[in-house]
């Protein structure tokens, strides 16, 4: 008897786990009733569920790939790939990204793996700048937004490449080494792959993705609970209100990308719906500005990076996106 | 064999991510989240989910020297940038799991809500609405020409074509409502909506019609519109105004917009906020706050009780 409970401790596991999930299922539906909850913390949780239930395919996804990338990819293929040149290596980076259709919160997982592989830090972040915001869908959906106008889709393209590029170069000057958190002890991945067969490294690869998800997972609901709590009980209108001048009108709409969390593919439209309230240089800022770096993306990031490596990348993308936009305002 | 309690608890976790999911799509709430073009993106979420579920019950036992433990291998030379659940537990993973749990929580236990008008006056709605271009001066000179000659177009446009007036949208294309629609039948749908003197606002080309409107309000004025929406009020309006209001949801709930008209009855100032009304009017044009903005004049209102789909979703146009 012991034997056969021993023989499939796994199913019954299996069972119970399933059995749990179920009572709490059906035991969902009569609580509803009895909590009197404002009617402020529903529309909160909605909207904080609404992101998370948008970024996890996303997330999931990007740790799958990163999973695969672990299998298939190995050092030696990076040192190949990789030009030497930073200025090569960065450009490169970019245009890579740029080329690969992400969304902010899935290349994450991605370019942590990349990083372990031994890519260098500036051309991880030169992917990971570009991989949201220049993508086919982002260019369609902008496109659309506007009015069927290539312009603001090309500008928001264009500069967004010309940041990325500039952001890049500068971590490159500032930072050394792979900037990963100090919990994070990594010792670099060869060998153990190669001498495994594959279903062996597929299933291993699956398994990491979960350890992955779990390890990311707290970082997307912070981010997705903040971004939620600020759409709830702060109003835009005042801060809209604020951004009179040229200047603080770009600082209003980037801080608006920032604190909104939107994804990539979806902030055209609301980018457009502010078209009439500020000139096209604050409007473009909401554009590249939040694909880069928004609040969920940022958690996102402090659970693989150094807070000091995750802030001075804020404070160059934030900077760089400004300084452009200032410059070029006259031309727009 | 030795139980992993935090291995275990993974599992019900990723269960219950995926059964989190699963139920959403099972009620039709998840509606009241996501856009429903992106359904079956969050769909395959929830079947990666299950299949991580399944992974993850095979680690729940440990064997000392499995075969398919393999993490107990390699531990040695593969890379420790994640906690791979075997360490032993204290206050800092429980707050982690905690974190990851408490969605599940809020997403079983507390009920979906539609959006409602204190969130509008939160993303700033009368912004949002005065969105109209403001017409330079030279538009202007223009617009004292332009009266009588859209009259006689229009009057052209009543006598020709009074079965475009019947009929307002090219019904096989309502029918279809399909996902993507090419430039080619957007453009009718617009021009539809130029020729028509009675505009009716169903919700599938609400959004399209509204951006056309915005474009360039004084083409419309004078003619009968007919709309359904939510009562939104703000400080400053007077007692006859209100907006019937709708969210425009591109992706998630999150990114919603806030988009209406501004309506003057009089028994306006009787209706709460977040009434539903399905009204008719005519579309005259008004100054607030120093931009023009259309206003409706509402000839007939009734109220009506909140709609099975409260959002509106933009009509995706196939560019390539």
């Amino acid at each position: 008897m012991i034997r056969i409970i021993r023989g499939h401790m796994i199913d019954i596991t299996g069972i119970i786990i399933i059995a749990l999930a179920l009572f709490l299922f059906s035991f969902s539906s009569s609580i509803k009733d009895t909590f009197v909850i404002p009617p402020s913390w529903l529309n909160l949780n909605t909207i904080f569920l609404s992101i998370l239930i948008e970024a996890l395919p996303f997330v999931l996804i990007g740790v799958l790939i990163a999973g695969v990338i672990q299998i298939f990819v190995t050092e030696e293929h990076i040192q190949r790939w990789i030009p030497k040149n930073k200025v090569m290596a960065v450009i490169m980076s970019c245009i890579v990204g740029a080329l690969f259709p992400a969304c902010e919160c899935g290349i994450v997982p991605i370019v942590r793996r990349l990083v372990v592989k031994g890519v260098p830090i500036h051309a991880a972040m030169g992917f990971m700048l570009t991989g949201p915001l220049i993508n086919p869908i982002v260019i369609a959906s902008t496109y659309m937004a506007f009015g069927n106008d290539f312009k603001i889709a090309g500008l928001r393209m264009g500069l967004g490449f010309l940041v990325a590029i500039m952001v890049a170069f500068a971590v490159s000057w500032i930072f050394k080494g792979n900037q990963f958190k100090a919990s994070i002890i990594s010792v670099s991945t060869h060998n153990h792959s190669k001498n495994q067969s594959l279903s062996t490294r597929f299933w291993s690869m699956l398994t990491h993705s979960i350890d992955e998800f779990f390890d990311m997972g707290k970082y997307l609901v912070m981010g997705a609970f903040l971004a939620a709590f600020v759409q709830t009980y702060m109003p835009a209108k005042s801060l809209l209100e604020a951004g009179n001048g040229p200047a603080s009108s770009i600082i209003v709409m980037m801080g608006l990308a920032y604190v909104l969390s939107l994804c990539s593919e979806a902030d055209a439209f609301i980018g457009a719906s502010f078209s009439s309230i500020f000139p096209v240089s604050s409007i473009l800022g909401f554009l590249i500005f939040g694909p880069m770096i928004d609040l969920k993306n940022t958690l996102l990031m402090l659970s693989v990076f150094r807070f000091k490596f995750v802030m001075v990348l804020l404070a160059l993308v934030v900077s760089m996106v400004f300084i452009t936009l200032m410059l070029l305002q006259s031309f727009l | 064999m030795q139980l992993q309690f935090q291995q275990a608890a993974r599992a019900l976790i990723l269960l219950a991510f995926s059964s989190l999911i699963f139920k959403l799509h099972f009620t039709g709430e998840i509606t009241k989240f996501i856009n429903p073009k992106y359904e079956s993106l969050s769909q395959v979420a929830s079947v990666i989910f299950l299949i991580l579920f399944f992974i993850q019950i095979t680690r729940t036992w440990k064997v000392k020297k499995s075969s398919y433990h393999h993490c107990d291998q390699h531990d040695h030379d593969c890379d420790h940038n994640h906690d791979h659940g075997d360490s032993s537990f204290n206050t800092k993973k429980l707050i982690s799991y905690f974190i990851i749990v408490f969605p599940l929580l809020t997403g079983f236990l507390l009920p979906a809500k539609v959006l409602d008008a204190s969130i509008a006056n939160k993303k700033g709605a009368i912004l949002a609405l005065s969105n109209q271009k403001q017409a330079p001066k030279e538009d202007k000179n223009k617009e004292n020409s332009n009266p009588p000659e859209v009259m006689e177009e229009s009057n052209i446009n009543g006598q020709a074509n009074p079965s475009i007036d019947d009929n307002p949208v090219d019904p096989a294309l309502l029918e279809n409502q399909q996902e993507e629609i090419s430039e080619e039948e957007y453009n009718q749908l617009i021009q539809q909506l130029e020729q028509n003197q009675n505009i009716e606002m169903n919700d599938y080309v609400y959004a399209a019609y509204y951006e056309e409107m915005s474009k360039d309000i004084n083409k419309f004025k004078g003619r009968k519109i007919e709309l359904k929406g939510f009562v939104y009020k703000e400080d400053g309006f007077a007692q006859n105004q209100l907006v019937i209001s709708r969210f425009l949801i591109t992706h998630c709930v999150a990114d919603a917009s806030i988009i209406g008209f501004l309506s003057e009855f009089p028994e306006a100032s009787s209706l709460d906020k977040d009434t539903w009304i399905k009204a008719n009017g005519v579309i005259e044009i008004t100054t607030y706050n120093g931009k023009e903005l259309p206003v409706i004049k509402i000839t007939d209102w009734e109220k009506i009780s909140e709609p099975i789909e409260p959002y509106l979703y933009p009509i995706s146009v196939k560019i390539l």
